[in-house]
């Protein structure tokens, strides 16, 4: 099997196949490929940028790989924020040694992803390291979308806004954990790593009111929402039995003793709307197949001076205080 | 010979009845003067017959009034006045003393005896009361504690009561709450639906209609609301558990008189006196065999919570055809106890048949407190009603220090100059509702203690809602390790302030190190503590779900002590599980969601499960106690062969206990078919016997260390394992300490993070 090399990031011949053969074939940017950097026009006054590094163990994993990740959590940070994802630029960083197929494997489906999400990949880089510096492969990709419309209007967040979401939570998060062999999980839950650039526009083009967006990633819903939370001073509350969850990702998390609200998503978005609109954005989720299980989760119940809080209702009618994921694992219960 | 003498009595002496006393002790030996309130006690200045005088004295102190308890008794001699008769006069704001408050108080027998007489205008009263008995600290909406600062402000006092309660001959005299069917509340029985059905006697008797009937009816009482239900009518009981989502949880009963509790339960002296005294707490009894109290109240244990009437309304609601109720807080599991009133219509219809309620509010909300005796001790199990709020006095300059107490059974401490205000029993704060009711209540004790904190204590733990409340509190910031509070707290409970040994057992608690620490032999005093000797860790697989499933901390354990085998054995133990036991098997490999553990709590639930006792625990401490239970009382041969095997090793840290051949050998007999309760016992011994040899290697290399050991620790409720302990380490010398005044368990953190936080600041 032919594996990389330390001689593929010395910048000589073999870099130089490697690119040619791996990256530029799949990404299709043979102009830029000539020049130090890619230049692109646009036409909007303003642009969005964003930048985030992927790792994941495994690499490949059902419903994706470290390839579509890459595409999809950029293109999703930049579509959440209103933005238009025109351009990606990909930066790799390998370990010796891992298998060239597999590389190939990834770029292609970064490659198709960014089809997908109508998006060019017109940058790239490669360094190679030495064993055991990197576990297999990491990938930076940065985003450049156009801002054509501005449609979000956080300030004007109001108690009773609804707080909806376009899918099942947990599953990227389980379908990772169930990838990893040796955890002899039995699930059939695959990630929901998926772009949702079009989807978002649709939904901004077509209603009003959209106040606030975030895609849910690590750190989960929980985390997500809390961030809204303390960005613009609101409150909000869920309820625990709306939640849409795979019975598969429940089962997990029972076993596991995970709560599925910290669980990270790859596909999902919470999208804050005037209570009056929420019935159109569900219609249009409904018909996507990005959307399919979206539903109304809950709603800001105030917005106020302080920080606001994220509150769950629980089935028992009690509610619960929710934080960022901790990181920790320590039981609370004496 | 004629002399003057001035006295000051200080203790609980005020709303008590205390001047009323001394007002007919003075009468009694013809001597004249004044009695006095201030904020230091009652100031008696007393002339007449030297011998006289000395007389009164003696009385004072042999007999006080029932709810009295005095400290202290200065006598200084004085100037004659010259006063022609004896006066109370009005309290005075003065004095050095600290703000002060009466606690409630149980139904006396004057009263009682009263509200049973046809022919008194109180008969079958349910506001009776006098200067001896009645609400107090839940009433009391500010100090100096009179009237108009109570929530009977609103009842406006008719003639009748208004002349007893000035006479300074009656036993009402200045007895706060009296009222009388003329001016007193009303008592109001409403349906689900919130409508009024009746009030008074009729309410009353519609009320005890409906219990008979088997209906759940919720009764204000004195800290809150009761669900009350007939004990005998299982289905009655079965949807009590099925409203209160609390399947098995033992539940309290009521019973008309203690001569009704004697047929039910076995019952010492000591604890007849704790169920007749006037804190008239729940107290933890020993079922007789074979008497007709249903399993379903206390399902799985021997034990039973049985408290007497303590208010006139129990009485009127108790009789010949119903002597015992069903009594549990009205609130869903997990929620606040319900004692507002307009809120609480809506709350309780989802809980009860039937609202039997009163128009005077309750300001503070306390749970009934539960004890638990051994011999002549009595240990809280939960501190509330009839406890609060009386201080407890250090030597340490506590002042302006909040000590918030742990997430679980949660009670905190404000400090003012050296006493320490010790909170009721709040509960689990786990959920918003809780966090809410703990900051309100918070609030109001520093109201009336008119304290503003300027140091906070808390638990070191980074994931507790209280470390998070201290986090928006004002102050410095001190964080306290949960077993050096644990243990700090245990040697204030005894006034200790040298280093000590101490012996920690405990369900979980954050450690130094990051793991969770639970079976740990400390020694230091409030300024720090140095681990000696734990047990070794083992994984929680799931990490709070294995707190409350025992079986995962089983085989987490048995995974950890048998990398190899372990998982056939945990699959033959739990043959229902394989599938899980798979998974579990590698978190713990992997190290997933697995936090390590070294705990007596855990130790305790996993031997539970493996013995098929518990493996799914429905309320805390379910698997431990189950495992415990029939043990209390026992007293076996001291016999140290009948251990199990278990090994001390020591380290550059200090001695680690591992117990993974006591788990094989626990194995092998229950395979072998001894019977359960023959190896708990066995088991228990073995832990006493852990906690000597341990002790016994500690002394023995640090010889220079103080023999005082405190024992402390949610596991020091199990009766056993402290007396059986206690009396070990006695016989070799060492002195032991457990808890008096505070819980053993959580509930009693709050005492030991206040002391240390105090030590801090100093420093
Ligand atoms: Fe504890
Ligand atoms: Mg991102
Ligand atoms: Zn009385
Ligand atoms: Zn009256």
């Amino acid at each position: 099997m032919e594996r990389i090399s330390l001689g593929h990031g010395e910048g000589g011949e073999l870099t130089h196949q490697l690119i040619h053969d791996v990256f530029i074939r799949s990404f299709d940017h043979g102009e830029q490929a000539r020049l130090d950097a890619a230049i692109i026009s646009s036409s909007s006054e303003q642009i969005a940028v964003s930048t985030d590094s992927y790792v994941v163990d495994p690499i490949f994993f059902p419903g994706g790989d470290i390839g579509k990740l890459a595409i999809t959590g950029t293109v999703n940070d930049l579509a959440v924020t209103g933005a238009v994802p025109k351009v990606i630029t990909a930066a790799f960083m390998i370990e010796e040694g891992f298998p060239i197929r597999d590389l190939k494997h990834i770029v292609k489906s970064m490659a198709q992803e960014a089809e997908k999400a109508e998006v060019k990949i017109i940058a790239g880089d490669t360094k190679v390291v030495e064993r055991g510096s990197v576990d297999g492969i990491f990938i930076t990709t940065t985003g450049i979308g156009a801002i054509e419309q501005s449609y979000l209007n956080p300030e004007s967040m109001k108690k009773g806004d609804a707080v909806i979401i376009n899918g099942t939570i947990g599953d990227h998060g389980i379908a990772i954990l169930s990838a990893r062999k040796q955890l002899g999980l039995m699930t059939n839950v695959t990630s929901d790593c998926a772009s949702l650039n079009q989807l978002i526009q649709n939904i901004l083009r077509r209603t009003k009111g959209i106040r606030a967006m975030r895609d849910l990633t690590r750190g989960g819903l929980a985390t997500g929402l809390v961030e809204l939370c303390e960005d613009f001073n609101s409150t909000m509350e869920i309820e625990e039995a709306a939640l849409p969850i795979r019975d598969e990702v429940k089962g997990a998390c029972e076993i596991l003793g995970f709560d599925p609200v910290y669980l990270a998503n790859e596909g999902k978005t919470v999208i804050i709307v005037d209570a009056n609109e929420a019935d159109l954005v569900l219609d249009i989720l409904h018909k996507d197949e990005y959307g399919a299980d979206a539903c109304l989760i809950g709603h800001v119940t105030a917005v106020t001076e302080q920080t606001g809080k994220l509150k769950l209702k629980t089935p028992v009618n009690t509610t619960r205080r929710l934080s960022r994921l901790s990181g920790m694992v320590l039981p609370r219960i004496c | 010979m004629c002399g003057a003498l001035n006295i000051t009595v200080t203790g609980r002496v005020q709303g008590v009845g205390f001047r009323p006393f001394i007002f007919a002790l003075a009468d009694k030996y013809h001597l004249k003067g004044t009695a006095q309130n201030n904020l230091d006690g009652v100031i008696i200045h007393a002339e007449g017959d030297s011998g006289q005088l000395k007389n009164m004295i003696e009385e004072m102190q042999q007999s006080p009034p029932r709810l009295a308890k005095i400290n202290q008794i200065t006598v200084r001699e004085t100037a004659r006045k010259g006063y022609t008769d004896f006066t109370i006069i009005s309290s005075d704001n003065k004095g050095n003393g600290i703000p002060w408050m009466p606690a409630d108080a149980a139904i006396c027998h004057d009263c009682k005896t009263e509200m049973d007489d046809p022919s008194n205008h109180r008969y079958q009263f349910p506001f009776i009361n006098c200067t001896q008995c009645g609400p107090r600290y839940t009433i009391i909406r500010d100090v100096p504690y009179d009237r108009p600062y109570t929530t009977m402000k609103e009842f406006t006092m008719c003639p009748r009561c208004y002349e007893e309660y000035g006479d300074p001959k009656n036993r009402r005299h200045h007895a706060q709450p009296t009222c009388c069917p003329a001016c007193g509340p009303v008592l109001a029985l409403y349906d689900h639906n919130g409508s009024c059905l009746n009030i008074n006697t009729q309410a009353k008797k519609m009320t005890l209609d409906f219990l008979k009937k088997g209906k759940i009816v919720a009764l204000k009482g004195i800290g809150g609301y009761h669900l009350a239900c007939d004990p005998f009518q299982p289905q009655t009981v079965a949807r009590l558990r099925q409203l209160k989502r609390r399947p098995t949880r033992p539940l309290a009963v009521m019973m008309t008189s203690i001569d009704c509790a004697k047929q039910y339960c076995w019952i010492t002296k000591q604890e007849e006196e704790r169920l007749l005294s006037p804190e008239m707490p729940i107290v933890i009894l020993q079922k007789k065999e074979g008497v007709a109290i249903p399993d379903v109240i206390s399902p799985g244990l021997t034990t039973l919570g049985v408290m007497l009437p303590y208010t006139p309304l129990h009485h009127l609601l108790l009789d010949a055809e119903l002597p015992c109720l069903v009594m549990t807080s009205a609130n869903t599991s997990g929620l606040p106890i319900c004692y507002k009133d307009d809120p609480v219509l809506d709350d309780l219809k989802n809980l009860a048949d039937y609202v039997l309620t009163h128009n005077r509010p309750i300001h503070r909300p306390v749970d009934d407190s539960v004890v638990q005796c051994d011999g002549d001790e009595t240990f809280f199990v939960r501190r509330g009603r009839g406890y609060m709020p009386e201080p407890l006095k250090t030597t340490g300059n506590v002042d302006q220090i909040i000590a918030l107490g742990g997430d679980q059974k949660s009670a905190y401490a404000i400090g003012k100059h050296q006493h320490i205000y010790l909170s009721p029993h709040v509960g689990d704060v786990e959920n918003e509702e809780m966090i809410h009711f703990l900051e309100d209540h918070i609030r109001h004790e520093q109201e009336w203690l008119h304290s503003e904190s300027t140091c906070v204590a808390f638990d070191k733990h980074p994931l507790y809602e209280t470390a998070k409340i201290a986090q928006t509190m004002l102050g410095e910031k001190i964080s306290v390790q949960h077993h050096h509070a644990h243990h700090v707290s245990c040697m204030e409970d005894n006034a200790l302030e040298e280093d000590c040994l101490g012996i920690i057992l405990d369900g979980t608690g954050f450690g130094e190190d990051g793991h969770v620490w639970g079976f740990e032999f400390l020694y230091g005093n409030a300024r720090s503590v140095t681990r000696l000797g734990h047990l070794t860790y083992t994984p929680l697989p799931g990490g709070d779900r294995a707190v409350k499933q025992p079986w995962r901390t089983a085989v987490g354990m048995l995974l950890h002590y048998w990398p190899e085998e372990g998982e056939r054995i945990a699959a033959e133990l739990f043959p229902d599980r394989r599938k899980e036991i798979n998974v579990i098997s590698q978190m713990v490999v992997n190290d997933i969601n697995s936090p390590l553990a070294g705990t007596c709590g855990r130790l305790f639930d996993a031997v539970s499960a493996i013995l098929g006792i518990c493996s799914v625990s429905t309320y805390e401490g379910e698997a431990a106690m189950k495992l415990a239970d029939g043990l209390g009382g026992t007293d076996f041969p001291d016999d140290d062969e009948k251990t199990y095997p278990y090994r001390i090793t020591s380290n550059d840290h200090g001695y680690e206990l591992d117990v993974s051949a006591m788990i094989l050998a626990i194995i092998q007999e229950k395979c072998q078919g001894r019977s359960i309760q023959e190896i708990s016992r066995r088991f228990h011994q073995t832990v006493v016997s852990c906690c000597v040899h341990m002790t016994l290697a500690i002394a023995a290399k640090r010889p220079e260390l103080n023999r005082s050991v405190v024992l402390s620790g949610g596991s020091f409720q199990n009766n056993y394992l402290r007396k059986h302990l206690q009396r070990h380490l006695e016989k070799r010398d060492f002195q032991v300490y457990t808890h008096k005044q505070v819980p053993c368990h959580d509930g009693g953190l709050a005492l030991g993070q206040m002391i240390i936080a105090s030590a801090a600041r100093q420093q």
